[in-house]
């Protein structure tokens, strides 16, 4: 099940790992899949391309991808539809207010303000978007690897 | 039950996931439970994902179910059709029982739906062939023989035909 499985999905729900490619995204799709022996179902993770020209999709966020009536490219099979979940900003679908985990973001205000807001605290009204520290602080757009050499002019940021 | 070991291990037994109702509509492609792992008004998620997802599973094996957990303060299902749309269930303070009577009446097919799949299904017994009841049209009643046992008469043998000297 798990060798077409992927392909067999019409619509998918994905979570965004680091991509290379240039108009692609590439998305962790988490099935569950069947121990015939123990009868019980296991988490089995499948990696698809999908075509994202635009690149709404950032690392970590999950978002809807469709699978496309060709391959557009040997690897490319799928198409992504919108971003469900953005890392870092879930908006609750029920309430239609922001949330971190399990606090929304107007109660989390509303207690600073009463303790006293910290003039370090995170602000997200005043927040940039996601992806201004990228090769600057953040380097975890890029694919990884293990470090293998350390070398005197390359500061290898991308290298575990 | 050999091999049960582990919280609950009913819920590995075939009889127990063939026993599942919840059976989605075709335009059901993706049934996702957000849930948080502390919280009373999550206890009916909790419970709800622990006993009826992998009956889910089961009789939905094309569906991809998904739990994302502590991610929003209150519960909530989101089942996503063939076209992109998406079905929100609110589940806040909900018993398992409640979540799985609205599923049922909501997103899926009818008991007289699923009556009527399960009568079409039915194999036709005249066929033969790979996977049905016959192997070989000579294994059915009124048929010519198998030649391999009963040889057949010499006017339908190639090698009588095609050799008359």
């Amino acid at each position: 099940m798990s060798a077409t499985a992927a392909g067999r999905g019409l619509l998918i729900l994905g979570r965004c790992v680091p991509c290379l490619k240039q108009n692609a995204s590439k998305f962790k799709v988490r099935r569950l899949a069947l121990d015939r022996n123990l009868l019980m179902y296991f988490s089995e993770d499948e990696f698809i391309y999908a075509h994202d020209p635009e690149k709404m999709c950032k690392e970590g966020d999950v978002a809807l991808v469709q699978e496309l009536p060709q391959k557009m490219t040997r690897l490319i099979s799928h198409k992504v539809l919108r971003v469900v979940y953005p890392l870092g900003d879930i908006t609750d679908p029920v309430t239609g207010k922001k949330v971190m985990q399990d606090e929304y973001r107007d109660d989390m205000d509303e207690v600073s303000r009463l303790y006293g807001e910290s003039k370090n605290a995170f602000k997200y009204k005043e927040a940039r978007d996601r992806g201004w520290q990228e090769d600057k602080k953040d380097f975890s757009h890029h694919e990884s690897y293990v470090k293998y050499h350390e070398f005197e002019d390359d500061d290898q940021p991308y290298a575990l | 039950m050999p091999f049960m070991k582990g919280n609950a291990p009913i819920r590995r037994t075939l009889k127990y996931l063939e026993a599942g109702r919840i059976v989605f509509r075709d335009r059901v492609k993706i049934f996702t439970v957000n849930y948080n792992t502390r919280g009373d008004h999550h206890n009916g998620a909790r419970d709800f994902v622990f006993w009826y997802l992998p009956q889910i599973q089961y009789k939905n094996p094309h569906v991809q179910i998904n739990t994302f957990k502590n991610m929003t303060p209150s519960p909530f299902i989101k089942c996503y059709l063939d076209k992109g749309e998406e079905i929100l269930i609110d589940i806040d303070s909900k018993t398992k029982e409640e979540v799985y009577d609205h599923l049922r009446r909501v997103i899926c097919k009818s008991d007289s739906q699923l009556a009527a799949e399960l009568v079409a299904e039915e194999k036709n017994p005249a066929n033969f062939g790979f996977g049905c009841e016959k192997h070989c049209m000579c294994e059915i009643p009124g048929q010519v023989p198998c030649p391999g046992i009963v040889p057949l008469p010499k006017p339908m043998r190639g090698k009588y035909i095609y050799n008359k000297d």
